[in-house]
């Protein structure tokens, strides 16, 4: 097929073909003529045919970045490359080439018609990304497998599918066994898909294609599930106590601890740590719940101000949008008006009366904008003072519970102390099990040790205590800065957008009358 | 008639009495053994009497009434008896009260118990099935009769069978049907005989407000309009004097009290000449009404109904005086309690003992009758047998035609006149043009000044529901119901011709335009849409004035006025950003500008927009227009985005040109369909046509003509069958060829043939019939001959079997021996009938006599 291009001689896309190019497809006429005053820029143009030209490679295409549509049929091309910009294509057209391997396409998300038809491909790959694809010609390709097919059943918009031409449809139950697996395609190689061809085709691969769907449903199922975990745990993140509802504390209080191991071993010792474990899990669950219900209070107040400011600012918006459609009217009269009239003394008045009038305007906008910024940052303040004193509070009950947990450890510790210290003097009178590990026994040799290793226990416990409030703390409270920093930030932006606006519209406004009493 | 021996009798009887009445002051009850009831009452039989008033009122053959309309059941009569010794005991303690309306003669002059004039039925009529459907049909069905004299309850009360037959009747009839109806459909429902105002007893509206003018109540607004939100801002503060904002308040409440004592003092005094003049028997003026009390179909409320109007009452209403007694179909109650003050301060409590005197011991409220139950149950030997329960009514079944369901009024029209208001209604197609309700509006209270009148229509082919006419602005509103094909919702207008102030709302939904209003006044027009793919909402186009007809020198025709002005507007289309989202476009036809503004973008306060000036060789297709930047202004609202590119101006414009041509074109169109729509209504005002639905058979015209139609046609075709089969002349008249007419010796021929071959099918059937008998003779000799040779070997099963056969052939015999006596007999009779017949055939009797 392409053996009549291999001989004549190759062109590159080059700049003049470019230019040649973008100059015959573009408009005609007048409106040709002034396209080609104004000059063309590469980057607004929506289409580009470049068929029959005997490219051998995709080059050059970078600058064609809004580009929809793109011809390239016909042509010697072997890859498909230097499509990476064109991030806007909507229909590729690659047929009548000589491409081998589907590739270079995964960057094409807008991709809605693909056209490979007449090419060399034998299978079907490389576009997981192209989701949008609609319709997919492959006719004429050495595509052999009828497995290639599954690979499609990921385009859930897929509805029409050209696969005519290529090996793969000598095989007996080529029809039937495309239509079991998509079955939302509705043409086939050009045809219809009429739904006798759907039932038999359902009748035949019924078992494969419910284990297959089965098997995506699970998948999907999983895949929400675990959508679901993360956001409850953005959700706990958000609130700062993420792994508080349950002996996680606990757990990595005595996991990077080893004395407490050896402890352990100590008769007593474990239903002490069962008490203790009971203890403090139902502490942790005090201060989670508190993060949740402060969490909730907290978005629920952010809301309440953004409502509020945003309904503010639109109220105002309204207004000020009135006033000016109100002044643009008369000034279009106005205009007209001035136009018309030839007696400069009546002009000049006139031209007066108007620049009056363009003051008053802007004064009026000016005022109302004023009014808002004061407005806001009234409840600005008043919101940033709230949500302080919200975090305050939150941080004061959990500093208690902190304490508390605290106070257990301590409390713990003694208990714990006791017993080395009891059992010391049960080693050292010689009254002990047997049972004792070694490296156990080693802590009763003095009393320091065991001291040592008690304490050394208790060090850790309380640091990592500590360190879980630290980590609360800083936390919320640099998420309040982030969040106050950014309702100024923005309020400041829009005040400047809105003021940069009104100068904007007064400036041109006068020009245009300027330009009209000169 | 008082039968003291009664009293006495009672005293006798008093071991029998179950009752557990056991007040001092009460009135006592009787139970008593019927068949001594039936002796004392054998004396005092009543003799019907005829009531000639009604005979000659209304027709109705009183004669043709059931027996249960003539005579008193046992039952029944022990009821009189029960109600007689009430009734005379209650006379004599209570001298002072009014005697009570108990057993009043009904139409054929027999007395009859109320509680049994009752007869709950419900009836397939779906509106029958809720009390405002049934109060509303026996309202407006029947026509009221007065009471002769007011102050006292009527003599009779005829069945509520009669009083739907007549359609007449006095409040006592309506409540009783009303009631019945009522306690049919699960009410728990009374008839009250007591005292009402003159404007209740006598039907009276007119100084009331009308029912249909009094404005729905309004739902309460939202309460929570919005709680005072957090942080709402604060309104910018105020910089003006408060002290001349007050002094400013002070002025305005002064003459708003002025204005107010003003309008409050013309109240009064028109209150003070409303007021109806004073009722020397206020107080006294019986009334019959209906009490609905609680409990049954989810009621949440005692209420009464007023028949006459159909209207529902609070209990405590001051329009009603006082209570005699109530009844339902299955006791009597008497009112013991103070009714000095209207019914306000009463309560309802049936089975309260003290306060309402009921006549027979049993099922006295619904509460008492759960409690009573419970007792028989422990001891029912004692209380089960004596229990006297209220007779079977004697009245036959109420029905309700479909045809009266539908024409409702008496005569099919009734008119009410109300406060400043007349109401009339109509039944549907009673009136050519559909109408069924007219309610005319009067600015003063003599109804001589018409203010508005409103009418509704049904059924009418052009869809029309409702039409208004303002009387003083000549305004007239019409309201059509969906279904017309150019989708016509309201109409309102002053004149049908074109041009001219109006507004046309449409349904929207069912035009292929989304045209939703059209309002137009002389020189403009403006258009809105609802739901369009491409967004426009609004059109308004200005029209200019004529050109000089002088200079033109054409006469322009109508519709074909200059377009001054037309303006666009579209919503926001959300797929394209907003500042290339168009909102509004107006071409300025006259001036030759084209003006495109676009939409607002996130807060901003200023659209983008261009104006172009319209080339002026634009009609010149040979020529292109040339095209340069001065044609077009335009504003960014962005200052850093990038100017517009001419192409993309130059294509704008061009798209816009074609866009004007279009839109003068559909301003056309719209011209033109009002027009089409003015006549249309036109035509269909002054020819009138209604339209029956498929499924109504008594009066969808076509389909009842159909109907009979098709029913025709199988009667004759049957009857053509059996004409055809019985024309016993036709195979002797085809043997002639089926002429026209017969020639004498023809016609002596054919009767000659048709008698001969009775002759010869008569003797035909009588030798069979005699074959068959000779046959079955054989036959049983034969086996009577077997039977007496081989009498001696047979078994028996073979003797049965042979007298089985013996029976069975004797009784054949006899048969067929009978039948050929009879062929005999009838042999001679037919062949005579034929001949007879055959004289009288008109097509030979003029050749054979």
């Amino acid at each position: 097929m392409s053996s009549q291009y291999e001989t004549a001689t190759v062109s590159v896309i080059d700049e003049e073909m470019l230019q040649k190019a973008v100059e015959e497809q573009g408009p005609k006429g007048q409106a040709g003529r002034i396209a080609k005053e104004e000059g063309v820029q590469y980057n607004e143009l929506l289409q580009l045919r470049l068929d029959y030209r005997n490219i051998p490679r995709i080059d050059h295409l970078w600058q064609f970045t809004s580009l929809t549509k793109l011809q390239l049929d016909n042509n010697v091309i072997e890859k498909i490359e230097g499509l990476e910009c064109l991030t806007n294509l909507i229909w590729l057209d690659l047929s009548f080439n000589n491409i081998e391997v589907i590739e270079g396409l995964n960057k094409l998300l807008k991709l809605e018609d693909l056209s490979l038809s007449n090419n060399r491909i034998s299978i079907i790959e490389n576009m997981d990304t192209l989701r949008n694809l609609q319709i997919l010609s492959l006719g004429n390709n050495l595509i052999d497998k009828l497995d290639n097919v599954i690979y499609l059943r990921k385009f859930s918009n897929l509805r029409t599918l050209n696969l005519a031409g290529n090996p793969v449809c000598d095989e007996e139950n080529y029809k039937l066994f495309v239509t079991a697996h998509l079955p939302d395609l509705v043409y086939l190689d050009f045809r219809l898909l009429n739904e006798q061809t759907r039932e038999m085709a359902y009748a035949k691969y019924q078992y494969a294609v419910e284990e297959m769907r089965h098997n995506e449903s699970q998948e999907q199922k999983a895949v929400e599930e675990e959508q679901r975990k993360e956001a409850e745990l953005q959700l706990h993140k958000d609130a700062f106590v993420e792994f508080l509802n349950g002996p996680h504390l606990f757990d990595s209080m005595f996991a990077d601890d080893a004395e407490a191991a050896k402890l352990a071993y100590i008769p007593g010792v474990a239903t002490l740590l069962e008490y203790y474990q009971s203890q403090l899990v139902e502490l942790c669950m005090q201060v989670f719940e508190a993060g949740l219900t402060q969490h909730g209070r907290r978005a629920a107040e952010v809301q309440c101000f953004q409502d509020c400011s945003r309904e503010a600012v639109s109220d105002n918006q309204q207004r000020a949008a009135q006033r000016a459609a109100e002044f643009e009217r008369s000034r279009r009269e106005m205009m007209a008006e001035i136009q018309q009239t030839t007696d400069s003394k009546f002009l000049k008045s006139q031209i007066n009366q108007y620049m009056d009038e363009i003051n008053t305007l802007y004064e009026s906008l000016m005022t109302m904008e004023l009014q808002l910024v004061d407005q806001l940052e009234e409840i600005i303040k008043e919101f940033e003072r709230n949500i302080s004193d919200m975090v305050g509070e939150f941080i004061e009950v959990v500093q208690g519970i902190f304490a508390q947990c605290r106070d257990l450890e301590n409390h713990h510790h003694e208990k714990i102390l006791e017993i080395a210290v009891a059992t010391l003097e049960r080693v050292a009178k010689n009254e002990l099990d047997d049972d004792m590990p070694d490296d156990v026994r080693m802590l009763f040799v003095d009393k320091d040790t065991v001291i040592n290793a008690v304490s050394a226990s208790h060090d850790t416990h309380l640091g990592k205590i500590d360190n879980r409030e630290d980590e609360l703390v800083t936390r919320i409270n640099s998420w309040m800065s982030a969040l106050l920093n950014s309702i100024h930030e923005e309020e400041v932006k829009r005040n400047r957008k809105r003021i940069a606006e009104i100068d904007h519209y007064i400036s041109y406004v006068k020009e245009q009358l300027n330009d009209l009493s000169l | 008639m008082e039968v003291p021996s009664e009293i006495e009798l009672s005293e006798d009887v008093a071991g029998q009495e179950e009752k557990a009445n056991e007040e001092e002051d009460g009135l006592e009850q009787l139970q008593r053994d019927p068949q001594e009831v039936e002796d004392t009452l054998r004396d005092t039989q009543i003799t019907p009497e005829v009531l000639n008033m009604l005979r000659q009122d209304h027709h109705v053959d009183l004669s043709q009434c059931p027996d249960s309309y003539k005579e008193n059941s046992k039952q029944e009569k022990l009821l009189l008896a029960i109600a007689e010794n009430f009734r005379s005991q209650y006379a004599h303690l209570y001298p002072d009260r009014k005697p009570l309306l108990m057993c009043p003669r009904n139409e054929c002059g027999v007395q009859k118990f109320v509680s049994t004039t009752l007869r709950p039925t419900l009836l397939s009529h779906p509106e029958l099935y809720s009390w405002e459907g049934c109060a509303s049909f026996v309202s407006e069905f029947l026509s009221m009769k007065p009471l002769e004299p007011p102050f006292d309850p009527p003599r009779h009360l005829f069945s509520p069978a009669l009083v739907l037959q007549t359609q007449r009747g006095t409040c006592f009839d309506f409540s009783t049907l009303l009631c019945s109806l009522l306690l049919g459909a699960g009410y728990d429902a009374y008839c009250v005989s007591g005292y009402a105002v003159k404007d209740i007893c006598l039907l009276n509206q007119s100084r009331q407000e009308c029912p249909l003018l009094v404005p729905p109540e309004k739902r309460k607004t939202e309460e929570q309009k919005q709680e005072m939100r957090k942080y709402s801002v604060k309104p910018p503060r105020d910089l003006r004097s408060s002290f001349k904002q007050q002094q400013e308040a002070r002025r305005q409440a002064e003459t708003e009290a002025a204005v107010h004592k003003e309008r409050q003092e013309a109240e009064r005094e028109q209150e003070e000449r409303e007021r109806p003049p004073p009722d020397s028997l206020l107080g006294l003026r019986v009334h019959c009404w209906v009490l609905v009390l609680c409990g049954k179909r989810k009621v949440p409320e005692n209420f009464f109904i007023d028949p006459l109007t159909g209207k529902s009452y609070a209990t405590t209403n001051e329009n009603f005086l006082g209570i005699e007694s109530v009844w339902n179909h299955q006791n009597y109650w008497v009112n013991m309690q103070d009714c000095r003050f209207g019914c306000a301060k009463m309560t309802y409590d049936l089975g309260d003992a003290e306060k309402w005197e009921y006549l027979l011991f049993g099922p006295t409220s619904q509460s008492q009758q759960l409690i009573r139950e419970q007792q028989d149950i422990e001891n029912e030997d004692e209380t089960d047998e004596a229990l006297f329960e209220m007779p079977q009514s004697w009245v036959s079944p109420i029905y309700i035609s479909q045809e009266d369901m539908e024409s409702r009024c008496p005569g099919g029209t009734k008119v009410t006149q109300y406060r400043k208001a007349k109401l009339e209604k109509f039944a549907p197609y009673l009136l050519k043009d559909g109408l069924v309700t007219r309610l005319s509006v009067y600015d003063d209270l003599d109804c001589t000044q018409l203010k508005t009148v409103k009418e509704w229509y049904k059924n009418r082919h052009d869809h029309l529901e409702e039409k208004e006419l303002e009387k003083t602005s000549n305004v007239t509103v019409e309201h059509f119901s969906p279904g017309r094909n150019d989708a016509l919702k309201r109409h309102r207008y002053t004149t049908l011709i074109p041009e001219n102030e109006r507004q046309m709302d449409f349904y929207s939904t069912a035009r292929v335009d989304g045209l939703a209003s059209r309002v137009e006044t002389p020189f403009e027009m403006t258009e809105t849409f609802e739901d369009r793919p491409d967004f426009l909402c609004y059109r308004h186009v200005i029209f200019g004035k004529w050109p000089d007809v002088s200079k033109g020198g054409m006469v322009p025709d109508q519709g074909q006025r200059p377009l001054q002005k037309v303006v666009e507007r579209f919503h926001r289309d959300k797929s394209k950003p907003a500042s290339k989202d168009v909102a509004e476009r107006s071409f300025l036809v006259s001036e030759g500008w084209i003006e495109v503004t676009y939409h607002l973008e996130d807060d901003r306060i200023i659209p983008g927009w261009h104006i172009f000036v319209k080339p002026q060789d634009s009609r010149n297709s040979l020529n292109q227009p040339t095209f340069n930047s001065e044609m077009v202004s335009s504003f960014q609202v962005d200052p850093f985005a990038k100017p517009y590119k001419e192409l993309f101006l130059y294509e704008m414009l061009m798209s816009l040109m074609k866009e004007e041509e279009n839109v003068i074109l559909r301003t056309r169109e719209s011209e033109h369909e009002i027009k089409a729509i003015l006549t249309l209504r036109e035509q269909e005002n002054s020819n009138t046509e209604l339209h029956t639905s498929i499924y109504n058979t008594t009066k969808h015209e076509k389909a009842r003509t159909l109907w009979r139609e098709q029913e025709r046609k199988a009667k004759e075709e049957h009857q053509g069958l059996k004409e055809k089969e019985r024309d016993y002349l036709a195979p002797y008249l085809s043997k002639h060829g089926n002429p026209e007419s017969l020639t004498q010796q023809a016609a002596i021929q054919i009767r000659a043939d048709c008698l001969a071959d009775l002759k010869q099918h008569l003797t035909r059937h009588a030798n069979v019939i005699q074959a068959r008998y000779e046959k079955e003779t054989q036959q049983l000799q034969m086996k009577q001959q077997w039977f007496q040779k081989n009498q001696l070997h047979i078994t028996k099963e073979e003797e049965t079997e042979y007298l089985a056969y013996c029976s069975g052939a004797m009784l054949r015999i006899r048969v067929l021996k009978q039948r050929l006596n009879r062929h005999k007999e009838e042999a001679s009779q037919r062949y005579q009938a034929l001949d007879e017949k055959l004289r009288r055939d008109p097509r030979l009797a003029n050749h054979l006599w």
